[in-house]
């Protein structure tokens, strides 16, 4: 066994230079508010902050679908029904031109059925960019004709292939993401000011408002959830806009998530109200509310955001499990679930893969939230280190 | 031709076809004998079914010659193979467990059944004689059995006509509508245990069609079984204590319980089916055994059928077409649609069968059917419009539809009947049902529904919007496909189309209640008719109709059901079509007939009742490389056709070692 080298210090330990006033990094530690606090333990999440910035490009763009898809929503093309990707080059004949396609020539076999369409590789198409294309109504306020990408003159841009009336596969999964992001958001912000609200009332009360409450929660918690959602959603009359379904369903949704979240808020005020703290607060003369939001909410605000970033993904597979059992939304309105449910067939899954795209940007989505909510959690609670 | 002397013809194996062309002759004494049977000659000689031999040999079962009526009715097949190579299991998917109601369907032993060409020849009788159109002669065939032994006589058509069809207990709305010419009932005798014979005071047209339908309106019951459970002939004490066993609530239910031939889901109950269901119901896979006493034979005098034993595996309706291109089914053609086509053509060598296309008897393939009964008072006064019921058909671009969803192979127009039929004029197929957007807008302008913008939705004289909810049966993509182009289509005339999906028995509800304003199903089941077919559809009948449920079930009724037809201008050319209906029946003159057909689908395609999307999508029919005698080609309908049932599926085999068909294929 070889000698470990014994080493002592000197030096005089000055015990400030541990504390705040002592090093530049304790100071800033010492003087942030606690917003920075989290955002800085937030940032040291790597992936939840490639996450973020992946959902926070998905929002933004929301905003601007009519612009970023190539076609219109409901832009049908006979002759290129199911046409597959379109693949896009960069050089043709050996020299650079940029980006372009080819176009399509199609065939129909008339001993299989099958469509085919082969690229004809003589004459690059090159893909425009802020142009003009297809005319459409920006959130229904004015029409404008510019998007992002157009198809080439006298060409077609399918870069997702398109479905069995022709329709570009690209633009609708654009068009469907406002729809499946945004329910998600709504349905959460309405389940969260009803948890929120029933779950503190019967915390803060107790008594017969706690019982109550508790028993709703418990009757609605044991009815098996999909069976509720098909019965609720089957009951939306059929006659009512599709802007008002998608209220229905998101007001579906959100009255169903929120018993979990009332039941949490209620436990941990209950809990939390017996603490040293909330006592040594009281006697320092504090008014209740400035009990409940400046020392019992911080406490379990962690367990907050993480049940809200985790319910926007349930939420945005619920209405994606609705949409495929084709109960949820219906088109004309687009959402991720209802292309899904338009590729329920055995021949998407053998003949026209490209149709089950949808399920990337849903994928996607519910993983990115799931990593926002776990780097959420973890940054908020205070006894995280 | 004296009756007797038709018998002996036919005894002789003479083919009297001939005759048939005396249907056609008004007034005279005979109006037709029609008998099918070539020689039955070799039938004692001919070897027992292999999979019945051993049952034979211990004495369970009697020897062929004792099984088979005197005179079996031969088909004109004839099997390579031996004995020793015939039998085997046909199996065959299915989307429910009620589709056992699909195997007499199948079967299709009609006491009358349509051949090939659409001409009604005796099957389970031996000849048929009818006189004036009025006075029908049924000859059954001596020697003929159940499926249990028992002797199939007049008897079995005694029980139906007096303790059934007359017994108020059992027919509870009186006498089927079958059985009545113009409402009058007929004098039914039994000369003797192999003659029936039915006599109306006025022609009867339309009894030997629904005694042939795929769906067919049966004169006869397994009495000797019935008679089990009807107190009239069994101890009462003991049918109550059946009663009570079963839990049903009177001897009526049990009797109704046991007697559901078309529904088939009583494996007690005697048959004269090729198949019998056996075993148990409500197992994934229904098993339908041949029936020993069956009476058809082929020309060598083997029994039918050829094959022992169809199988039937439940499955999800989306399934099935993979499940048919992994090959798990030896002949399929329920629950595959022509979408399916690429997938399934994909499919052929790697499973071994082939994909065929059969021509499709139906009017139309997608139909839209308004209801004229809605209850919503104002669309309802819409719905009887004949200029909005055109408009909405000027609106839709069918030959976009034909290329988006058909591959451009079916043909757009109107549901009328098909290019096969003597009646067919493409004038009506093209009537109101060419593309004119702009003319459809103005037809609705001029009705008053007025839109606020150029390209609003219209209003309806209440002020509401005009958004139609369109529902469906749920069960074909087609439809909602057809649809959704249908609804950009509307879109363009102002008005917004909903589709709502439902449940076939939800769907035949709430169009009977009134509560749907338009439905979509297929066209006219009879594209292909003749001079001689009931034009029913064509006209208020029935209230199973989707356009008019009121009214048919009103017609159906005799005036004590449904709805009245008043006396609004607008319902002038339904009365009109009644009225033909009603000259039809009463004329035997064939020119007069085809005269009333030809004036009907006028008045129906002109008064666009119902709105046709495209005709001619082919059936798609997969057949094992191994199933034989299958026809290459086809046509595939319901009623006349019962399906496969057509082409006898009795007499398709299995392909035995003697005959390699995998060699004979290119």
């Amino acid at each position: 066994m070889s000698q470990i080298p014994h080493f002592i210090s000197t030096e005089p330990f000055d015990a400030e230079a541990t504390t705040a006033a002592g090093s530049v990094v304790s100071e800033r530690h010492a003087k942030a508010s606690q917003a920075r606090l989290i955002w800085w333990r937030f940032l040291r999440h790597k992936v939840a902050v490639v996450s973020l910035a992946f959902l926070a490009v998905s929002y933004a763009a929301i905003l601007f679908v009519e612009f970023l898809a190539p076609y219109e929503l409901n832009s049908r093309h006979t002759d290129f029904i199911f046409a597959p990707p379109q693949p896009v080059h960069l050089f043709h004949d050996g020299s650079f031109v940029g980006p372009f396609v080819y176009p399509l020539n199609y065939t129909l076999d008339m001993e299989t059925l099958r469509r085919t369409y082969d690229e004809d590789r003589t004459q690059p198409l090159p893909i425009r960019f802020f142009c003009k294309s297809e005319p459409y109504s920006f959130w229904g306020l004015f029409s404008a004709e510019t998007h992002l990408v157009c198809p080439p003159e006298g060409g077609t841009l399918f870069l997702l292939g398109t479905d069995r009336l022709g329709r570009d596969m690209l633009s609708r999964i654009v068009y469907g993401a406002r729809i499946s992001l945004t329910i998600g958001l709504v349905g959460v912000t309405l389940s969260f000011i009803i948890g929120i609200t029933i779950g503190g009332l019967a915390g803060y009360f107790g008594g017969w408002v706690d019982a109550t409450v508790q028993r709703v929660t418990e009757v609605l918690r044991s009815i098996p959830e999909l069976p509720l959602w098909l019965a609720l959603s089957a009951a939306l009359p059929l006659t009512w806009s599709p802007l008002l379904v998608y209220f229905g369903i998101t007001l579906i949704l959100a009255l169903l998530d929120w018993p979990g979240l009332a039941r949490a808020v209620r436990s941990k005020l209950f809990a939390l109200r017996e603490e040293d703290f909330v006592a040594a607060a009281e006697m320092l003369g504090a008014s209740p509310r400035r009990i409940i939001f400046r020392h019992l909410l911080p406490n379990f605000m962690s367990h907050l955001i993480a049940s809200a970033s985790l319910s926007i993904p349930t939420m945005i597979l619920a209405e994606t499990a609705l949409s495929f059992l084709g109960l949820g939304l219906r088109p004309p309105i687009t959402s991720w679930g209802v292309l899904l449910s338009e590729a329920q067939n055995i021949e998407a899954v053998a003949l026209y893969p490209w149709l089950l795209l949808p399920m990337l940007p849903v994928v996607l989505v519910v993983l990115a939230f799931s990593f926002v909510g776990d780097g959420l959690r973890d940054a908020v609670d205070p006894y995280q280190h | 031709m004296p009756h007797g002397q038709a018998v002996r013809a036919q005894r002789r194996g003479a083919s009297c076809f001939g005759a048939g062309s005396f249907l056609a002759v008004l007034g005279l004494a005979i109006a037709g004998f029609l008998c099918a049977l070539p020689a039955p000659a070799k039938a004692q000689s001919a070897a027992e079914p292999k999979s019945l031999a051993a049952a034979v040999a211990k004495g369970e079962l009697p020897p062929l010659a004792e099984r088979l009526p005197k005179v079996p009715r031969v088909l004109p097949v004839d099997s390579a193979c031996s004995a020793e190579d015939l039998g085997g299991t046909l199996n065959m998917l299915t989307g429910s467990a009620k589709d056992t109601r699909l195997m007499p369907v199948f079967g299709y032993a009609r006491l009358v059944g349509y051949d090939t060409s659409y001409r009604i020849v005796p099957d389970i009788l031996e000849s048929y004689q009818i006189e004036d159109g009025r006075i029908f002669t049924f000859r059954l065939r001596p020697g003929m059995k159940w499926s249990d032994g028992a002797p199939f006589t007049s008897e079995d058509f005694r029980y139906f006509w007096e303790d059934m069809a007359k017994d108020p207990k059992i027919a509870k709305f009186g006498v089927p509508p079958e059985l009545l010419a113009d409402g009058e009932e007929p004098v039914v005798t039994f000369p003797d245990e192999y003659t029936v014979k039915y006599a109306w005071g006025r022609a009867n047209p339309g009894f030997l069609a629904s005694l042939a339908a795929a769906t067919p309106f049966d004169i006869y019951r397994p009495s000797h079984y019935l008679k089990k459970y009807n107190p009239n002939y069994t101890d009462p004490k003991k049918v109550e204590a059946k009663v009570e066993k079963s839990g049903q609530r009177n001897w009526v239910a049990l009797h109704f319980k046991k007697d559901r031939a078309q529904r088939n889901d009583n494996p007690d109950m005697p048959t004269l089916q090729p198949w019998m269901l056996s075993g148990e119901l409500g197992s994934e896979r229904l098993i339908f055994t041949r029936n020993p006493y069956f009476f058809r034979v082929d020309e060598e005098g083997r029994q039918l059928p050829y094959v022992d034993e169809v199988a039937l595996t439940i499955s999800n309706p989306g399934l099935i077409p993979a499940k048919v291109a992994n090959g798990e089914s030896d002949l399929q053609a329920a629950y595959l649609s022509f979408p399916n086509y690429p997938f399934l053509k994909r499919g052929e060598k790697r499973s071994n069968y082939q994909l065929r296309r059969w021509e499709s008897g139906r009017g139309a393939h997608v139909a839209l059917y308004p209801n004229l009964n809605a209850k919503d008072p104002v669309w309802r006064k819409l719905m009887q419009t004949a200029d909005f019921r055109r408009a909405l058909s000027l609106a839709i671009n069918r030959k976009d539809i034909n290329q988006a969803i058909f591959y451009g192979l079916a043909t757009p127009g109107g549901n009328t009947v098909l290019p096969g039929s003597a009646f067919f004029d493409e004038t009506l197929r093209s009537m109101w049902s060419t593309y004119e957007p702009e003319r459809a807008n103005q037809m609705l302008d001029e009705l008053g529904l007025k839109r606020d913008e150029p390209d609003g939705l219209r209003h309806l004289p209440d002020g509401r919007e005009m958004r139609i909810v369109v529902e469906t049966a749920g069960e074909s993509r087609e439809q909602s496909d057809v649809l959704q182009l249908v609804r950009d289509d509307w879109r363009r005339i102002g008005i917004d189309l909903l589709i709502r999906e439902s449940q076939r028995e939800i769907f035949r509800n709430r169009i009977k209640a009134g509560s749907t304003l338009i439905s979509v199903w297929a066209g006219i089941d009879n594209g292909l008719p003749n001079a001689d077919t009931d034009p029913k559809e064509l006209v208020p009948s029935t209230a199973e109709q989707l356009e008019w449920p009121g009214y048919g079930m009103w017609v159906e009724t005799h005036g004590t059901g449904g709805e009245p037809l008043g006396d609004s201008p607008e319902l002038a050319p339904l009365k009109r079509l009644i009225d033909l209906r009603q000259a039809w029946k009463a004329t035997l003159d064939e020119t007069e007939k085809a005269r009333i057909w030809r004036e009907a689908l006028k008045i129906f395609a002109d008064e666009v009742y119902t709105i046709g999307i495209v005709s001619g999508v082919d059936q798609l029919v997969v057949v094992k490389d191994k199933l034989e005698n299958v026809p290459e080609k086809g046509v595939y309908n319901y009623d006349p056709g019962a399906f496969f049932g057509m082409y006898h599926p009795d007499t398709f085999y299995f392909a035995c070692p003697a005959v390699d068909t995998a060699e004979k294929r290119p």
